[in-house]
C-alpha cells in the first residue's frame, strides 16, 4: 500500500531537515487575545506529533497557522521548504502540501463523494476526470468507503464522512497531514474506525501534526507530544514521557484531569 | 386505511403550491362577487362581450393576438431580457462588495444606494431621457437597462446574504484542498448558495414582472400600455382593467409556481448537514 507516500526522491535528499519549521510565531486575534504568544518547533519527516492542551489553548490556532488559514502577526513558518508569507503562490503550493482534516468535516454536501475527493486533483493538479476518480476510488478504499463513492454526505454516518473527509485531505497526495480535533465531533462508537484511519496513516510514514482530545491514541500514536497553555508551548518531549513524566506542574495538573 | 391515504394526499398537497394558486383563485372570486355587487349599485353596464378581440381574434380560420396578447408579449420580452441583465449585475455587484478590494467595495455601494435610495419610475426617466439621448440608445435598451440595474441592486444582496450564510468551514475546506478563491467559489460556495437564494431570488424575479409595468410611460408598448390605450379609446376601463390584473397574475403565479415545483424535484434527492 503505498498510495499515498510514493513521493519523489526528494524526501531521502534532505531527510535530516524538519519538514515543519517554526520561529516564534505570534497570533492576536481582533479582540485582543493572544493565541499564539510566540510558539516554536521543528518537525521531523515521518514524525507524528501529537498536541494537546485544554480549550481554548491555541491548539487549533496553531494548526491553522500552518496551512495558512490563519496569518500570524509575526514569526517563521517554513512548510517542505517554502516560507508561509504574503505570497499568494506560496500559501497555495503550502496547501497542496498540507491536508487538513476538520472537527466538522466540512464536506461539501452538495457533491458526491467522490466529487469531493476528485475536484482538487482535477481543478488544482490539472488531472483528468478519468484519472481522479481512479485515485479517489484507491483513496476510499484505503478508508474503506469504496462503494460508496456515489453517495452524498448526508447520507453517511459521522464517521464515515469524516474518513471521507480524510481521503479527501489526501488527494492532493500531501507530505504533511494536519488533523484538527478529528474524532471531537463523533458519537463514541464511530471515534475508532476514523483513529484506526488515522494509526495507518502514521504507520506509513506520513508526517502529522494531530491536535486531539484522545490521550490513549496521542500516547500510543505520538512520537512527540507538545503540551500548550495560553498560547505557549509549556512542553515539548517524547509522547511517552509527557504523557508519564511530565516534567511541567501545568502539563501533569492538566494530565491528571483528562486521563 | 383510506382516511390514512387521504391524509396523505392532503400533505402531499399541502407541500405544493396548490393551496397557494387555490387562495389566489378564492379571493380574486371573492372580490369579482363584491365589485359585481358594487358597480350594479353604480350602474355600470359590464360589456364583456368586447373584450375578447381585444385579446384575440379568429380571421379566416387562424389565430390573431389581440393588442393585449402583443402587449403581454413586449412585457415578457423586456422582463426576459431584464432578468437575465440583472442576474448578471447582481452576481458581480455582490462579488464586489464581499471582495478584499476598497475600490470595488466602494462601486458596489454606491451603485446600491442610488439604486436603492430613489424611485424606480424617476430611474426610467433619467435613463430615458438624459442617458438615452447622449448615448444614442434606443427605448427598448433604455427599459431594458433601468430595470434591470433596480432590480439587480435587490437581488445582488439576496446573492451577497447567500453566500454569507454559508458556513466558514465550506470556504477553508475549499481553501486548505489547495483551490484558489475564484475555485472555492465556483465550485463549494455558488452551487450551494444558488441553492438557499433561488426562493428569494424568484420572490425578485416576480417583482420585476410587475415593475416592468413602468416601462409603459417612457412610450413601451408592453401590456400596461396597451390597456391603458384600449381603455382610452373604448371606456371599459373595469372590464379591460381586471383583464389586465389577470394576466399579471397568471404570468406571476406560474413562475412561482414552475420554480417551487423545479425546486423540489431538483432538491430532492438530498439534504443539508452542517
Amino acid at each position: 500500500m503505498s498510495t499515498t507516500i510514493d513521493k519523489d526522491d526528494k524526501d531521502d535528499k534532505d531527510d535530516k531537515e524538519p519538514i515543519i519549521h517554526v520561529r516564534n510565531v505570534v497570533k492576536t486575534f481582533g479582540n485582543g487575545v493572544r493565541a499564539l504568544d510566540g510558539v516554536s518547533i521543528d518537525i521531523g519527516r515521518r514524525e507524528v506529533v501529537v498536541v494537546v492542551g485544554p480549550s481554548g489553548s491555541g491548539k487549533s490556532t496553531f494548526l491553522r497557522c500552518l496551512n495558512g488559514l490563519e496569518t500570524a502577526d509575526s514569526g517563521e513558518i517554513v512548510i517542505d521548504g517554502i516560507p508561509l508569507d504574503h505570497n499568494r503562490k506560496n500559501r497555495l503550493e503550502i496547501r497542496k502540501e498540507a491536508g487538513m482534516v476538520f472537527q466538522q468535516f466540512n464536506l461539501f454536501p452538495h457533491m458526491t463523494v467522490g466529487r469531493n475527493i476528485d475536484l482538487a486533483q482535477i481543478r488544482v493538479r490539472g488531472a483528468s476526470t478519468e484519472e481522479a476518480r481512479r485515485n479517489t476510488c484507491e483513496l476510499l478504499t484505503k478508508v474503506g468507503l469504496e462503494d460508496r463513492v456515489d453517495a452524498y454526505p448526508a447520507q453517511l454516518s459521522g464517521g464515515q464522512q469524516q474518513r471521507v473527509a480524510i481521503a479527501r485531505a489526501l488527494a492532493l497526495r500531501p507530505r504533511v497531514m494536519l488533523f484538527d480535533e478529528a474524532t471531537s465531533a463523533l458519537d463514541p462508537e464511530m471515534i475508532g474506525e476514523v483513529l484506526d484511519v488515522m494509526r495507518d496513516l502514521a504507520r506509513e510514514g506520513m508526517t502529522m501534526v494531530v491536535v486531539t482530545h484522545e490521550m490513549g491514541f496521542a500516547r500510543e500514536v505520538g512520537d512527540r507530544a507538545v503540551f500548550i497553555d495560553e498560547g505557549r508551548f509549556i512542553e515539548i518531549g517524547p509522547a511517552a514521557e509527557v504523557f508519564d513524566n511530565a516534567k511541567e506542574e501545568r502539563t501533569r495538573e492538566f494530565l491528571s484531569k483528562v486521563l | 386505511m383510506r382516511s390514512r391515504t387521504l391524509k396523505r394526499f392532503f400533505t402531499h398537497i399541502l407541500r405544493t403550491p396548490v393551496p397557494d394558486v387555490l387562495g389566489f383563485v378564492a379571493l380574486l372570486a371573492a372580490l369579482g362577487l363584491l365589485f359585481a355587487y358594487n358597480t350594479a349599485a353604480l350602474g355600470y353596464r359590464w360589456q364583456w362581450h368586447r373584450v375578447l378581440r381585444f385579446i384575440f381574434t379568429i380571421r379566416d380560420g387562424g389565430f390573431v393576438p389581440g393588442p393585449l396578447l402583443t402587449g403581454l408579449g413586449v412585457t415578457l420580452r423586456v422582463v426576459a431580457a431584464s432578468l437575465v441583465l440583472s442576474i448578471l449585475i447582481a452576481l458581480v455587484t455582490a462579488l464586489f462588495r464581499l471582495s478584499r478590494s476598497l475600490l470595488a467595495q466602494t462601486i458596489a455601494r454606491v451603485y446600491l444606494e442610488v439604486i436603492r435610495n430613489t424611485p424606480l419610475i424617476v430611474q426610467l426617466f433619467f435613463t430615458y431621457f438624459v442617458v438615452a439621448p447622449l448615448v444614442g440608445m434606443d427605448g427598448w435598451t433604455a427599459a431594458i437597462l433601468a430595470l434591470s440595474l433596480f432590480e439587480g441592486a435587490y437581488a445582488s444582496e439576496i446573492i451577497r446574504g447567500g453566500i454569507t450564510s454559508l458556513p466558514a468551514g465550506q470556504w477553508e475546506a475549499a481553501y486548505s484542498t489547495g483551490l484558489g478563491r475564484r475555485d472555492a467559489l465556483r465550485f463549494v460556495v455558488l452551487p450551494q448558495a444558488f441553492r438557499r437564494i433561488l426562493p428569494p431570488l424568484v420572490g425578485q424575479a416576480v417583482s420585476l414582472i410587475k415593475d416592468s409595468a413602468l416601462v409603459s410611460t417612457i412610450a413601451i408598448y408592453d401590456l400596461t400600455m396597451s390597456g391603458q390605450v384600449i381603455v382610452a379609446r373604448t371606456f371599459l376601463a373595469f372590464e379591460i382593467w381586471f383583464v389586465v390584473a389577470l394576466i399579471y397574475l397568471v404570468i406571476t403565479v406560474t413562475l412561482s409556481a414552475s420554480v417551487s415545483v423545479l425546486r423540489h424535484k431538483l432538491l430532492g434527492k438530498y439534504e443539508y448537514h452542517y
